[in-house]
């Protein structure tokens, strides 16, 4: 069973700025060609204030705050047997090519099934921009506990 | 379930063959450099034939389907479980079926499923009309 008392373990929140090179590589590699994430004028001529981001690249942003496997080493638990249960994304506004984003995440549950063979953390992310929620995330990490299964 | 003026009843789309080079796109651009996704050595080690596709870019190939029919910004809410993998290699189907729609918002259910039928993610989304 991993400790309960990581349960509201928050990071110290960091400030990115949403990297047009990388947003580009990113709807290279996810088969987007649709030109609004691509060409700022086309952006612009539909309402935008810029190319807007991918809804999932936000997992990236999180990333370059503090991985989850990071975020599981720097609290002491063992990163073997980890698998990406469950992912989800609340979109309040959206987020674009070069917006100052801020991010955070927080342990909010930890909890075990199988008499401890499976345990679950979950960690919520946050995105503010202009210091107004823009999006927040859940991942649920499941750590196999080879041990007792 | 009925028929709506701004939501189909159904959505469906195909992405792959997943390449080796897809994959490390996607590491390069997502920042998720395991092992896993890119090296058949690492992927046999744990019993899997190929590489394994990235949870997340099936993910994200399931919100590019969404984004593409309902444009930027339409998407309130989407949620996934990972209950199965793709490997590299294969083509992977996308489909979205239509619940109930709720003071405007479209509710969906997802489902992804590999080439060989097998469910790769079960989940939802909230679509918001546009005005």
């Amino acid at each position: 069973m991993i400790d309960p008392k990581f349960i509201g373990f928050r990071t110290t929140p960091t400030i990115l700025r949403v990297d047009a090179w990388r947003v580009k590589l990113f709807c290279k590699a996810i088969g987007e060609n649709d030109p609004v994430y691509w060409d700022t004028q086309v952006a612009r001529n539909l309402g935008h204030q810029a190319c807007p981001i991918p809804p999932t690249y936000l997992k990236a942003v999180e990333g370059d705050h503090c991985t989850s496997a990071d975020l599981l080493q720097a609290l002491g638990i063992s990163v073997k047997g980890v698998l990406h249960a469950e992912q989800s994304f609340t979109y309040f506004s959206q987020v674009y090519v070069d917006d100052v984003v801020e991010v955070s995440r927080e342990i909010v549950d930890i909890y075990e099934k199988k008499s401890g063979a499976y345990n679950f953390v979950v960690v919520d992310s946050h995105f503010k921009v202009k210091d107004k929620l823009a999006a927040s995330n859940k991942q649920v990490i499941l750590i196999r506990n080879k041990a007792t299964s | 379930m009925k028929s709506h003026a701004d939501f189909p009843i159904t959505l469906s789309q195909a992405c792959g063959p997943v390449r080796a080079i897809d994959l490390a796109l996607y590491a390069a651009a997502s920042g998720d450099h395991n092992p896993l996704h890119l090296d058949e050595q690492v992927a046999s080690e744990v019993g899997f034939e190929k590489p394994v596709v990235h949870g997340m870019l099936s993910m994200a190939f399931l919100a590019r389907m969404l984004t593409s029919h309902f444009r930027v910004g339409a998407i309130a809410h989407l949620h996934t479980r990972f209950t199965g993998v793709a490997l590299r290699g294969q083509t992977l189907q996308f489909q979205a079926k239509l619940e109930q729609v709720v003071d405007q918002v479209a509710h969906y259910q997802l489902s992804v499923s590999n080439e060989n039928g097998a469910g790769v993610i079960e989940g939802s989304a909230q679509i918001k009309q546009l005005t």
